[in-house]
């Protein structure tokens, strides 16, 4: 099964979107996440998110999640020399017992993306997972035109 | 596709002079790092210089290569001191310093500070390359220092204490240069850095290639437009490079081989990669946007409604990041 959104169009497959659910519910009751990889399709049309890579060194409580690139840079490379290449396209973490809606601090993670030279993507999507034992409700984002803006 | 106009603008996009906001703030936290160095070791350092690409005159703004080289006097780590002192102490000091704004790292020759993102958004890289005189007072003579090399270095070997050379030679000689030929040299040194800007931790050195380039000049006839001198300068490297009797002097010290900086494997990839960049250019001219892309900052192009952007080389993620 394929969740799929129109317009500047991004897909990916459930069952990613079912390990990354599941990997953060194995951090319950602190936040986790990681980091987003996909590819563009030729048109730039359509983003498809393909795989995740986890962060080796990170830091979380249950109102807040701390990444660290350190240890697994190499893990980007393999996936841009790889085919189709496949590029770090934005980050994913989690809401224990809360709504998938962006706090203050992840819209500035963002601004930090955005204003990063070195992560050139001029559009990058956060995933928010907010679940709790009952619920699950997953909130997709991508900053465009100097706005960030919710997936349908 | 006019392969020509497209390098045309890839330089234009990537010119400094579109960065001078930022290119300031390398220059002032250059000059913090500096002044915090010439503090600490007060009258055992000369004073500390930058050797970047800015000093080259082959500098592009999506990396400013800015290297401090920082000269010691002889006895700063007492008369028996070892390079690897020197190196640990200027480690340890900056680490002290440094930690909570920015990572401070061990690398191959140098020490890096990439200090976090500002409020801009801007991240700001200087490596500060230790080095000491040969003998007491003879740096003032002839600006001769000793390197200490880290960690295994091509085929340098770590914990050598043997790179001699003069990094004020090495800036002369290629600034000389890709000023005189601004229009060949220089041009082809910031493409290279460009494509070497689209790889993550790429082992060739910028200053490899821009005396591979100037090798390439000094050994070949190469005219024409920018695409034709950029294609013999590849297919140099290309042919060359993995040669046996391939050697790239250094201008700081003659006996130091800069081939040395890469291992065969390295220099088997280096070759492999032009070749395959040539034959994909060959398949198709659009292929070349790949491997030289613009600055998309700095591109005048049509709306982009209802399209992602396109990245330029792969993106890499900040280092820290927090969520809420």
């Amino acid at each position: 099964m394929i969740l799929k959104i129109e317009k500047i169009g991004l897909s990916l497959e459930a069952e990613l979107l079912n390990k990354l659910l599941e990997i953060g519910k194995t951090h319950y009751q602190k936040e986790f996440g990681g980091f987003l990889i996909g590819y563009y399709s030729e048109d730039n049309r359509h983003l498809h998110i393909t795989d995740t890579v986890l962060p080796k060194r990170y830091q979380a409580s249950k109102y807040s999640f701390e990444r660290s690139t350190e240890g697994i840079e190499n893990e980007f490379t393999e996936f841009y020399t790889g085919t189709p290449i496949k590029i770090y396209i934005g980050e994913w973490h989690t809401h224990p017992n809360n709504s998938p809606i962006p706090s203050a601090t992840d819209i500035s993670a963002i601004n930090t993306i955005i204003n990063n030279k070195n992560t050139s993507i001029a559009n990058p999507v956060l995933l928010i997972i907010g679940y709790s034992k009952n619920t699950v409700d997953f909130g997709f984002y991508v900053w465009f035109e100097n706005n960030l803006y919710k997936y349908d | 596709m006019d392969k020509n106009k497209h390098l045309d603008s890839v330089i234009s996009t990537h010119q400094i002079t579109k960065e001078e906001t930022l290119f300031d703030k390398y220059v002032k936290k250059k000059n913090e790092v500096k002044e915090a160095l010439e503090d600490k070791y007060e009258s055992d350092i000369y004073s500390p210089f930058n050797s970047g690409s800015y000093a080259k005159n082959t500098a592009i703004n999506t990396k400013f290569d800015f290297d401090l080289v920082s000269p010691f006097k002889r006895n700063a780590f007492g008369c028996s001191g070892t390079l690897k002192e020197m190196y640990e102490d200027v480690y340890d000091f900056l680490y002290e310093k440094y930690k909570d704004v920015a990572e401070v790292k061990k690398q191959k020759v140098s020490i890096g500070l990439e200090f976090y993102a500002d409020s801009d958004g801007d991240v700001i890289k200087i490596d500060v390359v230790p080095g000491r005189e040969l003998s007491q007072d003879q740096y003032k003579e002839n600006e001769n220092l000793n390197l200490y090399v880290y960690y295994k270095y091509g085929n340098i070997d770590a914990g050598s204490e043997r790179i001699k050379t003069n990094v004020k030679a090495q800036i002369n000689n290629i600034k000389t240069r890709a000023t005189d030929e601004k229009d060949s040299i220089r041009k082809i040194i910031r493409l290279l850095k460009v494509w070497k800007n689209t790889k993550y931790n790429y082992p060739t050195k910028s200053f490899f290639l821009e005396l591979i380039t100037i090798k390439a000049f000094d050994n070949k006839t190469i005219t024409g437009s920018i695409w034709e001198k950029l294609e013999t300068v590849l297919e140099y490297i290309r042919d060359n490079v993995t040669k046996d009797s391939f050697t790239l002097k250094d201008p700081g010290n003659s006996s130091n081989d800069l081939a040395d900086t890469l291992t065969s494997y390295e220099k088997q990839q280096l070759s492999d990669d032009m070749k395959n960049m040539l034959d994909r250019i060959r398949d198709n001219d659009e292929n070349l946007k790949t491997y030289f892309p613009e600055n998309s900052k700095f591109k005048k192009e049509e709306s982009k409604t209802n399209q992602y952007g396109t990245n330029s080389g792969m993106p890499v993620p900040p280092p820290k990041l927090n969520f809420g």
